[in-house]
């Protein structure tokens, strides 16, 4: 019981941390809470759900259309939401927030009415198969989740300090003006991670449709918000945070709901926040001091 | 001609108006010390429930109930306002985003007292109990021609047109004294106007208090006005929708609330021909005008260039004033 809770709990989180992971690389080099990320990830879902419902295309294939769907959604975002307040003159910081919130209103009500109020369901060809290991149910669908996560989570970090292109985006991060002075084409390297975080939200959108088998044009909110919880929790713009902040939530909600109340189980990841910028206001991880930007 | 006039759709509209002019002014209060606070639907849940939990188990007047419910969400702002003082920008906007998720799953949760999930029937309604009133003096609504509910909805618009101008004219005014200047001075840069002897603690508490006070006002007169609330009028999207209010108008100027509230309370209503297509064009709208007039649709210079258009109508050209 307790180690299928124990598994339950790292599969919920290792999605929440991919999640996180989107929010977590807009903030890191853009400075601004990109509050559509929720919706881009339900969108990510449902392209999921019409390429394995409908057109019966296997599951790899699902996952690249997601991705290049919300790829491309992020690149839209960046070009006609984010980059016109960039620079402009006597912008308050609330100005991309409000922004992106729009993209958010008219994203999920854009799917509300193509798809319908109501849950789809989202059906995986092994979505039955499990393994007994003594007492304990491992189905495989949440290996490919934990899998899948891992090899997102080790590649973005392998990437980011080894590549040159991640090497630009942390400078970028960094400093905007002294990596734009160091030669790093930052206007490129913004777009390319707007773009990298949606089309990881996509992956994480189709990962939540296998795990709970239902999609709906309401999850992107309530999953964003905790994304937005755990990137906190972890430090804003901390890779590392961000993948340790989702496992702690997944796993203190997966153990409320077994051994708690589950009904405040959507309460936790706040109450959680409240209580860590309280003491530890830069997050786990985070370095710097909570200064607003 | 006055019946036709007084159409309590219209009425109703109107009193919805001016509940939403009240919750973009406590976005605008804390805003105006450089505090962006998500948490307005939760203080407006607090304002709602106090209120109708007192008037429905205890019988106290109305009255009472909305002080009640207005000083208790107040309380609590100033509670989470001094931890919260330490955060800033985004994170004090998450926080208190947090604190009103908190607030309504506890509404959700709490079934013994709240009635979980389908929310609070019954509440009294100011409309009716002003008509109660009225008819204990004698006096009759048919007397000057109005049906007993054009009256109803009358008398509560006119109940909070009246809250609302009082309101603006003690922000207004309060703008123009002392903690109206340190407030703007905490915006413009919180360290200088520290070491300008600014007690920066007070005043931000204050802002903070001040806009959850006004939210749970608005959250109790809403509970007495439509006689029923329930825990998805407080949630995420109320608090957005009313950020988005202050936003739209212009968050620099007391004026842009109220001009935001006004048009985005109608836009639904005049939309109505496309319901099925308003939110999608409510977020198109809001993603064209950030990016046209991020500092939304009224500020100083629009108040400047109105006021000069103004005088020069009226003869009194005074260009160099400006």
């Amino acid at each position: 019981m307790l180690l299928e809770q124990l598994i339950n709990g790292v599969t919920l989180g290792s999605i929440y941390a991919i999640v996180a992971l989107g929010f977590t690389l807009v903030f890191g080099v853009l400075g601004i809470i990109n509050m559509a990320h929720g919706e881009i990830f339900m969108v990510g879902a449902f392209v999921g759900v019409i390429t394995t419902g409908v057109l019966k295309w296997p599951l790899w294939l699902a996952f690249i259309a997601a991705i290049v769907v919300t790829g491309i959604l992020g690149y839209l975002l960046e070009r006609i939401t984010l980059r016109p307040l960039r620079g402009k003159k006597g912008v308050s910081h609330l100005a991309p927030l409000i922004s992106t919130i729009g993209v958010s209103i008219l994203l999920e009500n854009l799917s509300h009415h193509i798809f319908g109020a109501g849950n789809k369901p989202f059906r995986t060809p092994f979505s039955e198969i499990s393994i007994e290991v003594g007492s304990v149910t491992i189905y495989l669908v949440q290996i490919v989740i934990f899998v899948i996560s891992i090899i997102l989570m080790m590649g973005l970090s392998i990437w980011l300090s080894k590549s040159k292109a991640g090497k630009a985006l942390r400078a970028t991060a960094e400093n905007l003006e002294t990596a734009s002075i160091l030669g790093v084409d930052t206007k490129k390297i913004i777009t390319l991670t707007v773009v990298i975080a949606s089309a990881m939200g996509g992956i994480a959108g189709i990962l939540v449709g296998m795990a709970f088998n239902s999609v709906s044009p309401q999850m992107g909110l309530s999953i964003g918000l905790k994304g937005l919880a755990i990137i906190i929790l972890g430090g804003m713009g901390n890779i590392k945070g961000a993948m340790v902040g989702g496992l702690i939530l997944g796993l203190s909600e997966t153990f409320l709901v077994a051994y708690g109340d589950s009904g405040y189980r959507d309460a936790i990841a706040f109450i959680m926040i409240i209580i860590i910028l309280l003491i530890r206001p830069q997050g786990i991880f985070g370095s710097k001091t909570a200064e607003g930007r | 001609m006055l019946t036709e006039i007084l159409n309590p759709y219209y009425l109703q509209i109107g009193s919805f108006i001016l509940l939403n002019i009240l919750l973009a002014i406590s976005v605008y209060v804390p805003l105006s010390s450089g505090q962006l606070s998500l948490g307005s639907a939760g203080f407006m849940g607090i304002g709602a429930y106090t209120s109708a939990l007192l008037t429905i188990h205890f019988d106290v007047p109305i009255i009472v109930g909305i002080l009640a419910g207005s000083l208790v969400a107040g309380l609590l702002g100033i509670i989470v306002g001094i931890p919260s003082l330490r955060l800033s920008g985004v994170f004090l906007a998450i926080a208190t985003l947090g604190l009103g998720e908190v607030i309504r799953v506890i509404f959700v949760n709490w079934e013994s007292v709240t009635n979980g999930s389908i929310g609070l029937t019954g509440v009294p309604q100011i409309g009716r109990e002003l008509l109660n009133f009225t008819r204990d003096f004698g006096f009759n609504p048919t007397v000057i021609g109005l049906r007993n509910n054009q009256f109803v909805f009358l008398m509560v618009f006119i109940l909070l047109l009246i809250l609302v101008i009082a309101t603006i004219w003690f922000v207004a005014r309060q703008q123009n004294s002392r903690v109206g200047r340190a407030f703007a001075s905490i915006q413009m840069d919180e360290k200088a106007s520290e070491s300008m002897g600014i007690n920066i603690t007070y005043y931000k508490v204050l802002s903070f208090a001040q806009g959850a006070f006004l939210a749970g006002l608005a959250g109790a007169l809403f509970a007495h006005v439509i006689g029923y609330i329930s825990p998805s009028d407080f949630s995420y999207h109320r608090a957005v929708e009313i950020l988005i209010f202050t936003v739209f108008g212009g968050s620099e100027v007391i004026l842009g609330s109220v001009f935001g509230a006004t048009i985005l309370t109608l836009l639904p209503e005049v939309l109505r021909f496309v319901s099925e297509y308003r939110y999608i064009i409510y977020g198109i709208l809001i993603i064209l005008l950030m990016a046209v007039r991020p500092q939304g649709i009224i500020d100083i210079n629009v108040l400047k260039w109105f006021k000069g258009s103004k005088r020069q109508k009226g003869g009194h050209v005074d260009g160099s004033k400006d």
